[in-house]
């Protein structure tokens, strides 16, 4: 029984790499020579900036200063490729395009009189929640939010039943009779103290 | 010898084929002539696969453009350790350093364990060959380095720019170090799944293993973090990257194995957790080399979009099902009697530990994985970027770094409350004294202050580590100061070779929080017009540009831009800031221009300028930024590199023999405790 398992765990071997090796082999047509169009460390999308203009306020006074708007770019994505946010990414890469063209209508929106948060409202509504740097917390995204503090209080739980589980046993142990001298299985993380006894014992006995 | 090459390439694939096959074979018949032939055909596979690797070399040094991979990565005109280093520096080439650095751990390992642990060993060294096969497979018919092009270019297309850095050169090798080792854990771990057995043996080697791997990915992801810093130009060294967090997960659970193998080690307890923690570490390997190679996650790194991602998806989904099935069949047998004396023990402080730093790993994998479902479950993109990532982990990270400081004041077994308070007063009270004087010097961030005093807890506790274990030396031998450190650190050295690499974590943090108080400012300035500015510690500095200046260099043109600064009126120097673009040896431009960011570094901050632009010929647009702390995170790097290498120095373990300490351990209650 267990053989069998064994060599069809080998088969599974055998057939996982013929399926890869038959996946692999369809694209492998494509070259991956440098495009010029592209940066050096990823593929650069140009032509990933749209238009987010909204008509001004009227009397419209900008409510941002400089540091504040740079703020609001920290919040949203440049959309060429390079993972950055607008303000970073125009203020780094100058072979993009799509940064500067962002900002541009960033400036515009706040010379239009928008708040904070109507322009990233807007930049919303034009590309969608990935121009954010994180989701905003609400709806399914509040499951990505919430699932690593849930994972870890649910291992916490966990191991506290457990802690509690193997306390109980080493009472138990310590109470039953003949079972006092449990054998210490050690390799040298012994403590200062406890090694300089052991010092001290070897001198001794040499 | 290009031709040798590549036939050793397709040679060693047979070979490592009949390396898997006789040693499964070997170890399921218990037949010792199979399991041997197993052995020597891993030597011979390491044997081809190095042949393979000098092929390419001198393919590469010499220039040898018919082969594609030369072609794509080098050119006649760049400096010769980039023609070098060029050998990991593209998807093929990587494959095969990968497969070579694998061949060589597999050789070393079975060398070094040839007369020891044999019924474990054949499937020790069949799981070796299944990976090397997996990787010579991908090798061969994936990302073959010795494809030919059907003409021969006068010249190459040349190295990315930005791969052309010093750190770039030696991150890559570092990381597939880091990433390789932990495939010999893995191996002894599916070793002990299959013969249902772990041993004293088994827990050395794969501790050893684990080390090498901690090692060479903590001093690979420092590296990178270097290079992204010094050559990409947005001012930071960590941006939650898809691969950067590739890097990181099996680092996590590697350091979270490193901590409750010794609560296995002392108490015989959390086999099956080890086993586990092994085999997640090798998975998270794999799968962090998908995610770079697959370009399913938007990342900024080069090897995206490539079919070798395929091949990593279904070694990764085999993995998965093998281990998971072995698991699932044998855990059962691994079962140890546990015992916990008191949840306030150093067995339980390494738990918490365990749970905190697998929280971490979980929650950069779920935030490296939630774009993908998101996308599925919903068909809307999203990005999941450092405001995210810093959220979920810096309170974990928090906790973790008190935990660094509570393990170590925790005895084994159970602590008294007494001994915890004589334990806990210095510490506490200097933590306190640090919160105070950061509040009064006008701190107010929440987050940094928390982790100044958090760092200030567990730096006391080390150093009163330290200070109590020289003290007692000096008590029991009357040695001076120097000497009674040294000792203590050389006969002792896995203990304090670890505090060590905490007392790295420590810096890191520190430094980590240090970018709190980041300032950057956006400026444009035309020749001889001055910017002035604060800083975060409150010196005032003036920046005055030299105007734009253009000239060539070796394979390059370059604009660059020079800056007069002062502080607080003294003179500091020229700071320089350039964009590059590189050319080939006819004088075509190849890749884009890139920027070469100016740095002034001290050990209170960095001064960061980055020439982000030229408008109307002379007028430069400048990032201006003041990191605060930035030396202290390659500080801390180098601290951790020390520690781990204080805890792996292999004479620690012959030395101990030889004193004493390790062969005494049976007989040490016999010494210790025996009548006279």
């Amino acid at each position: 029984m267990k053989r069998r398992d064994f060599v069809r765990a080998l088969g599974g071997l055998a057939a996982g790499s013929v399926a890869s090796l038959a996946g692999a082999q369809a694209p492998a047509g494509t070259t991956d020579a440098p495009e010029q169009s592209s940066s050096n460390l990823f593929p650069m999308d140009q032509q990933a900036a749209r238009s987010v203009r909204r008509p001004p306020k009227p009397n419209a006074k900008p409510l941002l200063d400089n540091d504040e708007r740079d703020a609001v770019e920290r919040q949203l994505r440049c959309q060429c490729g390079c993972t950055l946010d607008i303000f970073t990414c125009r203020t780094t890469d100058f072979s993009c395009q799509v940064s500067p063209a962002m900002h541009r209508d960033v400036v515009a929106l706040v010379e239009g009189g928008y708040s904070a948060e109507e322009i990233v409202a807007a930049f919303t509504d034009g590309y969608g929640e990935k121009v954010l740097m994180a989701p905003p917390k609400r709806g399914f995204n509040l499951l990505g939010w919430t699932m690593p503090f849930a994972v870890l209080a649910v291992g916490g739980t966990m191991l506290a039943v457990l802690l509690r589980r193997w306390r109980r046993r080493a009472e138990v142990a310590a109470t039953s009779p003949g079972a006092q001298q449990v054998p210490r299985v050690s390799t040298g993380d012994a403590t200062a103290d406890e090694l300089a006894r052991l010092d001290a014992a070897v001198r001794d006995g040499a | 010898m290009i031709l040798i090459g590549e036939l050793s390439l397709w040679v060693a694939l047979v070979m490592a084929a009949w390396a898997t096959t006789v040693s499964f074979a070997g170890g399921h018949l218990r037949r010792a002539e199979l399991v041997a032939s197993g052995e020597r055909a891993l030597y011979a596979t390491f044997a081809l696969v190095l042949l393979a690797s000098i092929g390419l070399w001198s393919a590469l040094l010499s220039h040898d453009f018919s082969l594609d991979y030369v072609a794509t990565t080098t050119s006649r005109n760049m400096p010769a350790i980039y023609v070098f280093t060029a050998f990991w520096g593209g998807q093929a080439g990587s494959m095969l350093f990968w497969t070579l650095v694998l061949a060589i751990y597999a050789a070393i390992a079975v060398f070094a364990n040839r007369n020891r642990a044999r019924d474990l060993m054949p499937w020790v060294s069949g799981t070796l060959g299944a990976v090397l096969l997996f990787f010579l497979l991908t090798t061969c018919l994936g990302a073959n380095p010795y494809t030919r092009l059907p003409f021969m270019p006068l010249d190459g297309t040349g190295m990315n720019p930005q791969l052309q850095n010093p750190g770039m050169a030696i991150h890559p090798p570092n990381l597939y170090l880091g990433y390789v080792a932990t495939t010999v854990p893995f191996a002894f771990a599916i070793g002990a799944l299959m013969t249902r057995r772990l041993d004293n043996e088994w827990l050395g080697a794969v501790r050893r293993w684990s080390l090498v791997s901690w090692l060479f990915l903590t001093v690979g992801i420092v590296l990178g973090m270097w290079w992204a810093y010094v050559e990409l130009g947005w001012g930071g060294y960590w941006a939650w990257d898809p691969v950067e967090n590739a890097s990181f997960l099996p680092w996590l659970t590697g350091t979270a194995f490193l901590h409750s193998i010794m609560i296995q080690e002392k108490r015989g307890m959390l086999r099956k957790w080890n086993v586990v923690l092994v085999i997640s570490t090798f998975l998270l390997a794999i799968l962090g080399t998908f995610i770079t190679r697959s370009g399913i996650i938007e990342s900024v790194h080069a090897f995206a979009q490539s079919p070798v991602g395929n091949w990593f998806f279904g070694f990764l989904v085999l993995g998965i099902a093998i281990s998971g099935w072995l698991v699932a069949t044998r855990l059962r047998d691994l079962e140890a009697p546990v015992q916990l004396e008191s949840m306030m023990s150093r067995e339980a402080a390494f738990l918490y530990n365990n749970l905190v730093l697998c929280g971490i790993a979980f929650s950069v994998l779920w935030g490296t994985l939630f774009p993908i479902i998101s996308e599925w479950v919903r068909g809307s993109k999203i990005t999941v970027g450092p405001p995210f990532f810093n959220a979920v982990n810096v309170p974990l990270g928090l906790l973790l770094l008190f935990l660094t400081g509570v393990g170590p004041l925790i005895a084994w077994r159970r602590t008294s409350a007494a001994n915890l308070k004589r334990q806990f007063r210095g510490p506490a009270a200097f933590s306190l004294f640090v919160g105070a004087t950061l509040l009064v010097l006008g701190m107010r961030e929440a987050y940094a202050l928390v982790a100044y005093v958090i760092a200030a807890f567990t730096l006391a506790t080390i150093a009163q580590e330290f200070a109590k274990g020289t003290a007692a030396r000096r008590a029991m031998h009357g040695e001076s100061w120097p000497l009674a450190l040294g000792r203590l650190v050389a006969r002792n050295r896995r203990r304090y070779g670890g505090y060590v690499v905490h007392l790295g974590i420590v810096v890191l943090f520190a430094a980590f929080a240090g970018m709190a108080f980041k300032v950057e400012h956006e400026v444009s300035l035309q020749p001889g017009e001055k910017f002035e500015t604060t800083d975060a510690w409150g010196h005032r500095w003036s920046f005055t540009s030299q105007g734009v200046s253009r000239y060539e260099s070796l394979n390059r043109d370059i604009e660059g831009v020079a800056l007069v600064t002062t502080r607080d009126g003294k003179p500091q120097g020229l700071i320089t800031s350039e964009r590059r673009q590189y050319r080939d040896s006819r004088g075509n431009p190849t890749f884009n221009p890139t920027t070469e960011v100016g740095i002034r570094s001290t050990l209170k901050q960095d001064v960061y300028v980055v020439l982000a632009g030229i408008s109307s010929g002379e007028t430069a647009e400048l990032r201006i930024a003041f990191n605060p702390l930035v030396p202290w995170v390659w500080i801390g790097g180098l601290l951790m590199t020390i520690g781990g290498l204080i805890v792996m120095w292999p004479a620690a373990e012959r030395k101990r023999m030889a004193s004493g300490y390790r062969a005494s351990l049976a007989p040490a209650r016999e010494l210790v405790g025996a009548p006279e």
